[in-house]
């Protein structure tokens, strides 16, 4: 396997593009640079339809690329290195990606599918495996949620069951679309806190966020991108004289 | 041009009006394709009236044989429902849009249009070719003809899964199977067991006309007294078939509403 010549870098992106869309008149991601070094927290910041999320599936392969190479801690990111790739990473979708008649152990047991045979998973997951993602609901305060859909946990909640989720996959880098979406202030921070501890402890964070005030706060960096590429690459603060310029 | 296409887009009672002519006009052609009679009509009612008042009272002596052919009508449309559910799945997956390549698609989607064009009477008298008279024949009618419902009914309720909850497991590194397993099925199984509770009861009417063709169940006993002017034991056939049908639409629905409120 060939591996990246930076040891440190968790992400490498070169060049990256998309495919071109007529409704734009231009590829979603266009000619996208920047390296992200392991236990960085990053924020992904731009307008609606800037290719932030977009950037982000890159990144796990629910987009294609079509122009331009991907590196993950070191390992260049092909159709044959994806299932590898996707050991290393997790990521935490918009509005939190779970199955809303399954409990939440039942939902963060899911994290471990890609460890399991589809026949070992057919009759269930062990009690280890239960055990452990209870532990980490524990974790995150939802241990007397463990057996409640997640259809009538609150969006807080559910953000928290996804990051259990991610996180019995134990990854390197955590990759998290828009997670205090429609969540009210406790929620954003209590989400926002349990991202900082995470990065705290080691895992890579590369989140899209919208408030500028809670990039400043939680990043360590922000990448700005405009009609898909990007336009800032460095420090969280002060970047509203930025995005006045942009409108 | 410009001018007539703004004006077009402006004049919003226009379009009512338009749109409100031309529905009258198309229920003005149907009406005429159906050449309704309407003296014929108005003489016809002393005939209907006699024809109802010969259905009462009702001859209770046949309540026995109504009951034994109405159980074996709800056996019929229990196995025909379940054996057609169990063979809707796999067409359902493969006609669905967010899973099977587009050419598979389009191969499931014309065989749930061919089952579905061909009439459950048609099909009745196809297995009473093979099978013979009775139940058999019947359940096997229904189990095709439940196919081309149940089918559409399942692919709609795949197609209606979040797809974000799929993507986040495949991003986990999930199989196909493990997707379908603990992605889709989660998410489509209250409302398809509605559907397929919704279908069993409608089969219980369905499995009622295949009797006409000797193909079991209580329509056939219904249309031997039709057929040998015994008005009134057929109205008990159908008494008893009412208070069944009512009592499994109550039950079902009480189900369903459980189901969806899951």
């Amino acid at each position: 396997m060939q591996e990246s010549s930076n040891p440190l870098a968790a992400i490498v992106c070169q060049n990256l593009q998309t495919a071109y869309l007529a409704a734009l008149q231009r590829p979603i991601l266009n000619r996208v640079n920047f390296t992200i070094q392991t236990g960085e927290f990053v924020a992904l910041l731009g307008l609606n339809g800037a290719g932030k999320s977009t950037l982000l599936r890159s990144l796990v392969g629910l987009v294609p690329i079509y122009q331009g190479s991907v590196a993950i801690a070191g390992m260049p990111l092909s159709s044959r290195t994806l299932p590898q790739i996707r050991q290393k990473m997790g990521m935490l979708f918009q509005g939190g990606g779970l199955i809303p008649q399954l409990s939440a152990v039942d939902n963060v047991l899911c994290g471990r599918l890609g460890y399991l045979s589809s026949w070992r998973t057919l009759t269930g997951f062990s009690n280890r495996d239960r055990r452990h993602a209870l532990e980490l609901l524990d974790t995150l305060g939802l241990r007397e949620l463990a057996s409640q859909k997640t259809s009538r946990l609150s969006g807080g909640q559910q953000q928290r069951v996804a990051i259990a989720r991610a996180l019995i996959q134990s990854p390197k880098i955590l990759l998290v679309d828009e997670p205090i979406a429609g969540l009210d202030v406790l929620a954003t921070q209590q989400v926002m806190e349990t991202l900082a501890q995470l990065n705290r402890d080691g895992i890579t964070i590369v989140a899209v966020l919208h408030e500028l005030a809670i990039a400043a706060n939680y990043a360590g960096r922000a990448i700005v991108l405009n009609q898909g590429t990007v336009i800032h690459d460095g420090s969280p603060h002060q970047l509203s004289g930025h995005f006045q310029t942009q409108a | 041009m410009k001018d007539l296409k703004h004006f077009w887009q402006r004049a919003a009672w226009l379009r009512h009006l338009l749109i409100g002519v031309g529905v009258v006009l198309l229920y003005g052609w149907a009406l005429r394709g159906l050449q309704v009679d309407l003296e014929l009509l108005k003489t016809s009612a002393p005939y209907v009236a006699d024809f109802v008042s010969r259905l009462f009272p009702p001859d209770w002596s046949v309540l026995d044989v109504a009951v034994k052919a109405l159980v074996e009508t709800v056996q019929m449309s229990l196995w025909g429902t379940t054996i057609g559910a169990i063979l809707s799945m796999p067409i359902a997956v493969l006609s669905a849009r967010n899973l099977a390549p587009r050419w598979i698609q389009l191969l499931a989607n014309l065989l749930q249009n061919l089952v579905r064009s061909v009439p459950s009477i048609v099909l009745g008298l196809l297995f009473v070719a093979a099978t013979g008279l009775g139940a058999p024949a019947g359940t096997l009618a229904l189990s095709i003809y439940t196919i081309g419902y149940l089918a559409k009914f399942y692919q709609e309720a795949i197609e209606s899964v979040d797809g974000r909850s799929l993507e986040a497991l495949e991003v986990s590194g999930a199989s196909w199977l493990q997707v379908a397993q603990y992605g889709i099925l989660p998410q489509i199984l209250p409302l398809s067991l509605g559907y397929t509770l919704y279908m069993f009861e409608y089969n219980i009417r369905a499995a009622s006309v295949l009797g006409v063709v000797g193909a079991g169940g209580i329509g056939f006993e219904l249309v031997s007294y039709i057929r040998g002017f015994e008005y009134p034991k057929a109205t008990t056939m159908m008494l008893v078939l009412l208070v069944v049908v009512t009592a499994i639409d109550a039950l079902s629905s009480h189900l369903r509403r459980r189901l969806e409120a899951k």
